[in-house]
């Protein structure tokens, strides 16, 4: 019986790592650079996968080309974190699009400087370079995650003021923010997007202080505060 | 013959060579992409020939090759071709074809439009078998995707509406595309080779191909999981022989009454190991000249396939395919053809279990070498790689194979 558990543990470990380990961290930081002529400064996990994948070609009004490394930690983290396949099973990807004529092989660099300086001169192109690579000429793009409280987690909260003056008109409501936090957990910026401006512009005090998780790029989010007017 | 294919093959390699540097260039400012690929094949059986070559010999005539020229002409709009040409024991003969030429505009990664000819979507790897470069295994199960007659369901002329579509985060994406359009085997496929021994010439083969697939890749990472169906209506007109001795070949004709084929699979990714398993079924139903001679074949493919990544230029893989055929005839002339329903005979099943090993000498050149230990060899009217006028004497019951295959791609 003893042994039975044993193996049973045993086998339960090794499964639970088969699952699992490929949602390890394996690699460092990485920064998502763009073209000046990409008119965007958001871009979503869905869309970053798509216009990698070659399932869609503009982001916004701009027509986006993406742009890959041949190898190094930049790259090994995008595909393992961000598109979730090995680079062996992306060339096969890229080369099933090209045979079938549904697509083409996207230009493919050696280094972050030849990465920063191809998407600097190139219409459109989207790279992927490590975080501590200078992107000069270049736009970065912060990722933009689809579930706040799921992807970085808030560790430090400060409560906005409510307004006297509109808590004594019972004035209240919802206020839609646009938060961009670096990758250290700062918020380096808010931008409303829906609500009263004044309880707007009080809740965007208070969530400039806010501090969450540390994470791999910059991220932006939505925050949704409620100031209850009765 | 040989030094034909050794020709043939060392200008591909060569071509690929030279091109290798000159693969991207720009006309009129839109960058211009060029590939190509090819393969070629050593086959030993032990007992009966496989797949229309002397492969009881030894037979190195199994090569193939393909070249392809490609824009993004805008943004959306994509144009390009490919050519490709193969030499299968008696099939291909290096009568090179037009593989699929089609322009295609997607609006949304949701919608998009492909018209021409377009390689049809159909399971796990129907429109990327030719593709040699990309699996582990030298043949894919032959149950599923037979080589010998790939025409019968990889290409249409017409058009396919697709896109991807992601309705909620936590449900994962689905793909989708549907196709209508025609479908033309080449005279020189398997169909036609299986009929000749009839002494049934074609001239043509084919007729209106519509279907669809859907395919989800689950939540669960590295899980997908999809349905395609396709619906026919097959026509074949030729020559029959004259039961007159002397007399001119009778012109022929048969007609599909029902024609579908459905197929399920699913594939799933864990790290090196890659896991996929298809289902197929293929029902004909089938009346030539006339009436006076009504058929129906149900075919059941479906294997179960592994790879394992051991090195970054070794793979390993297994797998396990099973073909069955079930044929029943009606009209005046069905005698010629016997009913065919019990599957545990050999000659109503093909079970086959492969083991492959792949070496990639580099990004651009691999070597595989391939066991098959097949039992059964399933003739009938949807052929698995054994014809009769390749086995005059009669066949074995069991097939043991062993393939050398040699791929290069750019």
């Amino acid at each position: 019986m003893k042994y039975r558990k044993i193996l049973l543990s045993l086998f339960l470990l090794a499964a639970g790592s088969i699952i699992f380990g490929a949602t390890s961290s394996l690699a460092d930081d990485i920064k998502i650079i763009a073209n000046s002529t990409v008119n965007v400064d958001t871009i979503s996990l869905a869309e970053l996968k798509a216009v990698f994948l070659e399932e869609r070609s503009s982001i916004g009004s701009t027509h986006v080309e993406p742009v890959l490394q041949k190898d190094g930690p930049a790259h090994e983290a995008f595909l393992q974190e961000y598109l979730g396949m090995s680079d062996d099973n992306l060339q096969a990807y890229y080369r099933a699009l090209v045979f079938t004529g549904r697509g083409s092989m996207p230009k493919v660099l050696g280094s972050d400087a030849e990465v920063v300086a191809y998407v600097a001169r190139t219409r459109g192109a989207i790279g992927i370079v490590s975080s501590a690579t200078r992107a000069e000429g270049v736009k970065t793009l912060a990722l933009e995650l689809p579930n706040s409280g799921a992807a970085r987690k808030l560790i430090t909260r400060v409560e906005p003021d409510y307004p006297e003056t509109l808590k004594r008109l019972n004035i209240g409501g919802t206020v839609r923010l646009r938060v961009s936090i670096s990758p250290k957990g700062t918020v380096e910026q808010v931008e409303l997007l829906g609500g009263n401006p004044i309880l707007g512009e009080s809740a965007a005090l208070a969530v400039k202080k806010w501090v969450y998780a540390a994470a791999k790029s910059q991220t932006v989010t939505e925050v949704t505060l409620w100031f209850d007017g009765r | 013959m040989h030094r034909r294919i050794l020709g043939l093959t060392l200008a591909c390699f060569s071509l690929g060579q030279l091109t290798l540097r000159a693969q991207d260039f720009k006309v009129f400012d839109r960058e211009v992409q060029i590939h190509g690929f090819a393969s070629q094949s050593f086959v030993y059986t032990n007992t009966n020939n496989w797949l229309t070559m002397d492969s009881n010999q030894g037979s190195a005539a199994f090569t193939d090759f393909g070249l392809n020229v490609s824009s993004g002409i805008t943004g959306k709009l994509r144009v390009g071709a490919q050519v490709y040409d193969y030499n299968l024991g008696q099939l291909g003969a290096y009568h090179p074809s037009l593989d699929w030429a089609f322009a295609d505009y997607r609006f949304k990664s949701w919608l998009g439009f492909r018209g021409g000819k377009v390689k049809t979507t159909l399971g796990l790897y129907n429109d990327t078998q030719d593709l040699d470069f990309l699996y582990t295994f030298a043949l894919l199960p032959q149950s599923v995707y037979p080589t010998d007659i790939r025409d019968a369901t990889l290409a249409h002329t017409g058009g396919d509406v697709y896109g991807s579509i992601s309705p909620m985060r936590r449900l994962g994406d689905f793909s989708y595309t549907a196709f209508v359009g025609h479908r033309s085997d080449g005279i020189y496929g398997g169909f036609a080779y299986l009929a000749s021994s009839y002494g049934v010439h074609f001239s043509s083969y084919g007729g209106l191909q519509y279907g669809a697939d859907l395919r989800w890749n689950t939540p669960l990472k590295g899980l997908l999981v999809g349905i395609s169906r396709i619906n026919e209506d097959i026509t074949a007109k030729g020559t029959s022989p004259n039961p007159n001795p002397g007399g001119a070949p009778l012109p022929y004709s048969s007609v599909s009454k029902a024609d579908w084929i459905n197929q399920f699979y699913g594939e799933y990714i864990v790290g090196k190991l890659r896991i996929d398993s298809e289902y197929r079924r293929v029902l004909h139903d089938e009346s030539t000249e006339g009436g006076l001679l009504l058929s129906t074949s149900d075919t059941r493919g479906c294997y179960v396939s592994g790879t394992y990544q051991v090195m970054k230029r070794l793979a390993v893989g297994s797998y396990y395919s099973r073909y069955t055929i079930h044929v029943v005839s009606g009209g005046p002339l069905a005698p010629l053809v016997p009913d065919q329903t019990d599957t545990s005979l050999p000659g109503n099943h093909v079970y086959d279990k492969v083991v492959t090993v792949r070496v990639d000498l580099n990004r651009f050149w691999d070597v595989k070498l391939e066991g098959h230990f097949m039992n059964g060899y399933g003739f009938g009217p949807y052929p698995d790689g054994f014809y009769s006028q390749d086995n005059p004497q009669g066949f074995a019951p069991n097939t043991n194979a062993l393939v050398v295959k040699t791929g290069f791609n750019f």
